[in-house]
Formats: C-alpha cells, structure tokens, sequence
C-alpha cells in the first residue's frame, strides 16, 4: 500500500493549492480528484461563467459601440463557438494545474478517494479499486448546486449551474430560481445573449448579502436590459409540459404563473460529503465543522473550502488550503478571514470586503460613510460606464477602514487596493495621501476617502 | 591620593550594575569628567564619570561583571600610588570615603544604603549643568543625564519642563523607530501606550492593532501604569521571612486585658522632671512599661525564654527587645538586665538604642539575644492587636493606646485613662493559666506601680 505525508480529497481551487504548498514544505502528497482538476471553479463556476460574461459584455459593447460610431450591423451570437471557447480556457488552465502538480512532484490519481478513520483512503478509479495511506488528510471534496423541494422539481429537466452550459442553444427565455451571486450572473449572461431572462429572488432583493445600494445598482441595470425581477417571492410549484417550464409562484399573498424554455435552479449550494461517509465528522450544520486551524474532530484531518462552509468562495478555499497544509506540515497556523474580498461579475461589476454599511452601523461602532458616484470619474465617462459608485466605510474615531463596497467597471481588480489598506491596517489617513494614478476609475476611491476626510478636491 | 572608583546607584531600587564596558585601561591618564566606563541597571545604560584627574590605577571588575551600588570597582590616583590588590569591602569603602553624598555605605546588612543626592553625570562638579531642584528631581526619577537636556530658561537653566518635554521626545523617537500600522499606532497614541516594548505579532515583529489592544487590555489589569512594588529584599526581605516562620510554626494565641493608668500616668507626671533633669531625657510610658514587664518576667520565668535547638532555655536576665518603627521596616533592638536598671537608666538606654535604629547605627549584637519583646502602638489610635512572636523568643506583648474611658470603680462610673495590653504567647511553651497569670500581675503592678518598690 503507498502511503503519503499528506493526502488531499479534491483537486479544486482548495485542494491543488493545499497540495502544492504541502509539497513546497516538503511533505510527500497525493492529490485524489475523480474529475477534472480545477473544481467546480475552472470546470463548473468562476472561470466558465467568467468566460462568459466576458463575452456577453462583449456583445454589450458592440451595442453600444453603435452611438459611438463604431457601426458593426447586427451581431451574431454562436452558442457553439462560445462554448468552444470556454471550454479552451478551462483545458488551458487545467494543463495549468497539471503542470503545476508534477512539477511539485505530487502524485495525482484520478478516481474518487473515501476515507476511513484509520486515514487509509479507497481510491475507485476507472482501472479499479486501491489503497492508499496517509499521515495527514485534508479533505477538499467542495460543493454541489442545492436544488430546493420545490413541488414538482423532482426529475423534470431543470438547469443547474452543473449543466447549464451543456445546453445545445441560447434560450429564448430563462427562468432563474435565485437571485444570489450565481443567479446574478445568469441573468447577466443571457441576457446580454438576447434570452428573456426572469429572475424569482424570495429575499426582498437581489445579491441580499451585498449592499442595498450595490443591490439596487445591479436591480437596475439587469431591469435596463429586459431581465423580470420578482423579488420577495416564493416559488410554489414547477412543471414542464410541450417544451415549457411552467412555475407557479407567490408574492405577499398574490400567486401567479410564469413560463419560459429553460429553467435554471440557483439557491446555493450544499457540501459534497461523499466519501467522507465513515469518518463520523463532527457536523456544522450541513458542513464539516472545523477550528481556526482547519483541523476536524478527528485528529490529523483537516478540512477546507465549500466542505466547511462560511464564504464558499475559491480565494478562500485556496487561503484555507494553504493554512491548513501549512499545519499538516507541523506550523501552527491560524486562519484570519477579517479581509475577504467578495466580487460579482455582472456588468456592472460588485465588489466588496470587510463591512457592508449596515453591518458597521449595526456593529455600534461610530462610522462615517462616504460615497463617491461615478458619473464624476473621467475614467469612466469616457467609457461610457457611469453606473455604479465607490462606498468607504471607515471607523470615526482612527479612520479604520472597516469596508468598501463598489459597483461599477474594473471594480472586481479594484477592490484589492481596499482589501490591503485594511490587510495593513491603513487608515483613512494613508489612503488619502497615495498617489492614484489619472486616469482611472480608481480615481474614485481617492476621491471617496478624501472626501471622508472632509478634504475632496473633485465633488 | 587614591580615590575610589564606585559602582554609582542611579535609582532607589537599584542593587547591582553591570559593567558593559571600560573606556580606560589601567595605567591611562584621567581627567576628571572624563567618561570611565558604561554601566548597564536593569532601567538604563549610564556612562559613568571620572570624579577624579590622574591616572586609573586598577580596575577590579571587567565587563560583564554585576557588582553591588557602592561598591569600588577601581582606583584613581598619582602615577607612583599603588591601589590595594583586591577592593576593599563595602564598610571598608565607607570608612575612606571622599566624595560626599556618594559613596554612602551601609552600615548595617539589614538595611540600605541612602540614596545619593545626584546622579553621577549630573554631580560632576565643574561641568555641573545649572538646573532648578524640581529639574534635577524629575531628571533623577526619569534618569536622565541632565547634561543631555537644553536648558530653555536663563543662562540654560534647566527646568523641570525642559526635562519632561526631552522624556516626551525620547519616548516619541523610540516609538517612531518601532514597527506598527498606522492603525496600531494612532490607538497607542490614543490612549497613550509607549509602543517600544510591545511585542509585534506582524511580520517581522510589526506592532498590529490586536497587539496594542492585547497591552491596553493587560494594563488595565493593573492598578496604574507604573507599578509600584516592595521589593523582597534586604530587611524588608528578612521581615518576611521571619514572620513568616513565626506565624506557621508557633500556634499564637493573644490574651488582653484593659490596665487602668491612672497609678501610672501619676507616677510618669512625678517622675518626668526628675528624670529630665537626670539625664536630659523624657520619660515615657514605653520604658515605664518595659520596667514593669522586667519586674513581672521575673516573677513567671516560662515567658522570659528563648527556643534553643529543640529545647526552651529560661533565661535569667530580662533582656527586652523594644520593636522600632524605621524606614520601610522594623528593627528590635534588645535591652540586655532591664529587671537591674533603674528608670533612668531604662530611658536612656531605649532611647539611645532607639534613636541607633533609626539612624541605621546599630552592631548586630544589639539586635540578637532578646527573651521576650515590647511592641508599643499606643501612639496610634490601636487599643489591641495580635503581635506575632520574635522568635526564638516565646512571647510578645503588645501595647495599646492610653485613652479616657468609662470605667466603674467601686461601683460608680468614672472616666479612667484606660490601655489595653495583648499577650501573644507560644502555646507550644507556655499554657493559658501561666500566660493569664503573668499578663494580671502586670496589670496590678501598672495599676499600683508602688509594687515595682516592692
């Protein structure tokens, strides 16, 4: 039986990283993926939805391009071609992470791993079943799309975010259960792609976790562009019949119906426990409960990414990866999620990290908010992409930035520069002082935290 | 002429230096005012100054070496001197000394030298900066050379104020010199944390925000910023130790009994002039007491003892140790045959003992070979207390305050000068019935001390 320093369950944005800095520290690893490597992030989420969006603001462009004299006619749009594209991406950065593995001499099997609780792991692979041990596992086995009991679901041939490019078509109309990150996006996508696109949120407003503001700002511009919002409404039943979704849903006591050609389910998403079955893992609710080390309640296993929960972001599986294969390699590490950006990639973009405005307020701290529009930022006039704004929120008392939100072009490159002031520990004060480089939309954020400070010079 | 050399005390709590290093080596011509050697406390480094021109003649200590406050480490002196192959002791040092409110010796190994009038570098004479008293104190508790502060009032007086704002700017170039965010270091000016020695958890010792609030935290635990501490050491030390071992090996037990002193205030009235004249001294109510405690230890041998080995030897003579209130102490000097000494004599020997005891003159033989001990509080508003044994003594009586109470004699009410005596006594030695017995034969005879004749 081979046996490792270290075993990681899952190749996704979480493990592979966890499996490289293992071996960086100089621990013999065994990576374990029963699909492609990359996770749900290179083969299912970030990177192919971002592929995506990428070309339908594309396609957004060259609408508008049309007033600023780039004329181009009609545009059309070759679902195939896209989806062709996508799909060279993924293969680009999957040899990416390949390449990655063997250069860090990690072993990679692909066949899926469960794990006993003596840390040997069964590995079923398509040439059979193995065994393998290791001192030290760090389970990385992710997330899988939630699909809700809604009545009338069951077995009828809805989309998740699993499938939905598996799709022979653009659709001409899309219904979208969920008005989330993944949802928002969705919507973006298929609209810009010309789909009637309806979006069933059963929150009081899209993206309910980000800023009101942020939330209104991208309500808005999916609403300029033909997408139905129902927000605060509850859907009560699906069926499908002649090639049409039909759905049944209520708001505030009125019911009523909808229907379109695809239906794609987008509440969130659940940990993907198989293989982990016999280890009897102390529970966090759905998730694997872990400590600030990442450690589980069994010894020498460790557990990160959308397994245990919390912001099930890959930056964050891959910021737990490395902390947690820094302690399988005897550190004593702690994991800090103080500064965790979040980004959306609508058109236009949201960005955030730290505190929203309400969660500040509510805090009791004494803050101070400033925002900054920017349909004041050179930058962004000139693109023709005014809408959206940059949002401080800083503590009173020493100008701690506790938050940024922001909407608007770039924002998602952006938000780095919030996120290391506070990573740092700068304050207003600092900020005020760099230099920004003109001209940007960046711009905007100098301008806000001046502004903070009651010294801006443009607005 | 051979001057010493000291290792200078720069602070109340200082005992030992370190020696960093000598800027001379013997045999080097000296000036005075010129820099000796650098001298590490635990609070500061200091250079130490030559009192003294000629030539540095020997150097007992090298670098590295801890020595005790005033002790010789060296001697300056004229080319053809030789210094003593090893330094003299600390007494010795004292006996030759030349430099006053320096080298202030001490005398005895229970207590501690006084502490010099000037820092070193600030006492050099000739370069002496021109300072007002409250700027050389303030320069003493903050150790600060005051050569190193300008002075801002005339002729470069220094006051107190140019002293605090060269504290302000040393501590505000420390503290730019230490990492931190900014963050850390607006909440530590803030609430005015000194970010020096706050131990960094950021990359390479970076001072962060949880740092300074995890000292915040650890200083409100405390009662103040500077926190003021008896040290265990020296007479405060022995104190401790001694008490300590009383308290846990003699099982106490404290009788007390209330003397009526109008008899006694009478005789102390009569007495006092006599007595005055005799010897210049005042009688008083504590050497009243110790004759009539000699008189009645007499009388009840058992309490006039002392633990030998494991035996108790009763002693023949009254030899009364008399506690003595000195600074950040107590000391118990013994009148040896108190029973034999007549008033006079009392007085003068108490007092005299006494006043050696505060002035830190007295031999250890003073301070050994007591049968039994005097505590008196009646100068403070005490009427009974639980005085704790000197051992290897066996018993102590503690005296209380005289004051005007009701007090029924012959069946009436009268106001009476009324004292309480508490009798702490070594059960292991000495029963109730003989303890009791010995404490109400006192108080008769502080009632009628017409009985002292007797």
């Amino acid at each position: 039986m081979d046996s490792f320093d270290i075993a990681v369950i899952g190749g996704g944005p979480g493990g592979y990283v966890a499996a490289i800095r293992a071996a960086k520290l100089g621990r013999s690893v065994v990576v374990i993926e029963g699909a492609e490597l990359g996770g749900t992030c290179l083969n299912r989420g970030c990177i192919p939805s971002k592929t995506l969006l990428h070309l339908a603001e594309t396609a957004e462009t060259i609408k508008k391009a049309a007033a600023y004299g780039i004329k181009t006619g009609p545009i059309e749009l070759d679902w195939d071609a896209m989806l062709n594209r996508q799909g060279q991406v993924m293969k680009t950065l999957r040899g990416g992470i390949d390449g990655l593995l063997k250069v860090n001499r990690i072993r990679h099997i692909r066949g899926w791993g469960k794990v006993l609780p003596t840390r040997e792991i069964e590995v079923t692979a398509e040439s059979g079943v193995s065994k393998l041990r290791a001192d030290k596992v760090i389970l990385a086995t992710g997330s899988k799309p939630f699909v809700p009991p809604i009545a009338g679901l069951e077995g009828l041939p809805y989309q998740t975010s699993d499938t939905v490019f598996q799709m022979q078509r653009i659709p001409q109309s899309m219904t979208i259960i969920g008005g989330g990150v993944i949802g928002a996006e969705f919507a973006a996508i298929f609209s810009a792609f010309g789909t009637k696109v309806t979006v069933v949120e059963a929150a009081d407003r899209m993206v309910p976790t980000e800023d009101e503001a942020a939330s209104q700002a991208l309500a808005k511009a999916l609403k300029q562009r033909g997408v139905e919002l129902y927000t605060g409404t509850k859907v009560e039943q699906v069926g499908f019949g002649n090639g049409q979704f039909t759905l049944s849903a209520s708001s505030d006591g009125k019911t009523f119906g909808h229907s379109a050609e695809e239906l794609l389910v987008a509440v969130g998403r659940v940990p993907n426990l198989a293989g982990l079955e016999e280890l009897g893992l102390r529970m966090n609710g759905r998730f694997v409960d872990v400590n600030e080390h990442l450690e589980t309640s069994l010894a020498n296993i460790y557990a990160i990414g959308d397994v245990v929960g919390g912001y099930q972001l890959a930056h964050v599986a891959s910021a737990e990866g490395l902390v947690a294969a820094a302690n399988a390699a005897g550190k004593q590490e702690r994991m800090n999620y103080k500064v965790v950006p979040r980004c959306i990639y609508t058109h236009p973009e949201i960005a955030s990290v730290g505190m929203t405005e309400k969660e500040a307020r509510q805090s009791g701290a004494a803050v101070k908010v400033q925002t900054y529009a920017l349909r004041g930022n050179g930058k962004a006039i000139s693109m023709g992409d005014t809408d959206g704004f940059v949002k401080v929120i800083a503590d009173e008392k020493y100008g701690e930035i506790l938050g940024v939100t922001m909407v608007g072009p770039h924002v998602t490159e952006m938000i780095t520069t919030a996120s290391s002031f506070m990573h740092l520990e700068g304050t207003v004060t600092e900020w005020a002082q760099l230099i920004h480089p003109h001209p940007t939309v960046s711009e905007s954020l100098y301008e806000a935290v001046n502004g903070w400070m009651g010294l801006g010079v443009n607005h | 002429m051979l001057n010493e050399v000291f290792m200078p005390k720069l602070g109340m709590t200082m005992e030992t230096g370190t020696i960093i290093q000598w800027f001379k080596n013997p045999g080097d011509p000296v000036k005075q005012g010129d820099i000796l050697l650098e001298v590490m406390t635990d609070k500061i480094n200091i250079e130490v100054e030559a009192y003294h021109s000629g030539v540095l003649l020997k150097r007992y200590f090298e670098a590295d070496a801890v020595v005790p406050v005033n002790h010789v480490i060296g001697y300056i002196g004229d080319p053809g001197d030789t210094a003593p192959d090893t330094p003299p002791d600390i007494s010795g040092g004292e006996a030759s000394s030349s430099n006053e409110g320096e080298a202030q010796g001490a005398s005895s190994d229970q207590a501690s030298a006084a502490e010099p009038e000037n820092l070193p570098n600030a006492a050099t004479s000739g370069e002496k900066p021109r300072a007002t008293p409250a700027a050389r104190k303030a320069a003493r508790d903050r150790h600060v050379a005051l050569q190193q502060v300008k002075g801002s009032g005339e002729h470069g007086r220094i006051h107190r104020a140019d002293v605090e704002s060269y504290v302000a700017a040393a501590q505000k170039q420390a503290a730019a010199a230490v990492r931190a965010t900014p963050l850390a270091r607006k909440i530590a000016s803030d609430h005015g944390v000194d970010l020096a020695p706050i131990e960094g958890s950021g990359e390479r010792g970076k001072v962060l925000r949880s740092d300074v609030e995890r000292a915040l935290a650890a200083a409100k635990n405390q009662p103040s910023r500077d926190k003021r501490v008896i040290k265990m050491q020296g007479m405060r030390k022995i104190i401790a130790q001694r008490m300590s071992q009383s308290a846990y090996t003699a099982p106490h037990v404290t009788i007390t009994t209330t003397v009526d002193m109008t008899a006694a205030k009478a005789l102390r009235a009569e007495l006092l002039p006599v007595i005055e004249k005799q010897t210049g001294l005042r009688l008083s109510f504590t050497e009243m007491m110790l004759k009539a405690v000699a008189a009645c230890l007499m009388k009840h041998p058992t309490l006039n003892a002392r633990w030998e080995n494991d035996e108790v030897v009763l002693q023949d003579d009254a030899n009364i140790g008399l506690a003595v209130s000195v600074k950040d102490g107590l000391l118990v000097p013994v009148l040896f045959g108190t029973q034999r000494m007549g008033l006079a004599e009392l007085v003068m020997k108490s007092k005299e003992l006494a006043g050696k005891a505060r002035e830190n003159r007295l031999k250890p033989e003073d301070l050994s070979g007591g049968s039994f001990t005097v505590s008196n509080l009646g100068m403070y508003a005490v009427d009974s207390f639980t005085p704790i044994i000197n051992q290897p003594e066996v018993a102590i009586l503690g005296i209380g305050q005289i004051q005007e109470k009701p007090a029924v004699i012959g069946g009436e009410l009268k106001v009476r000068p009324m004292m309480t005596l508490s009798l702490s006594f070594d059960h292991r030695v000495v029963d109730g019935a003989p303890a009791a017995a010995f404490l109400t034969d006192l108080k008769q005879v502080l009632e009628q001390p017409y009985q002292l004749l007797i």
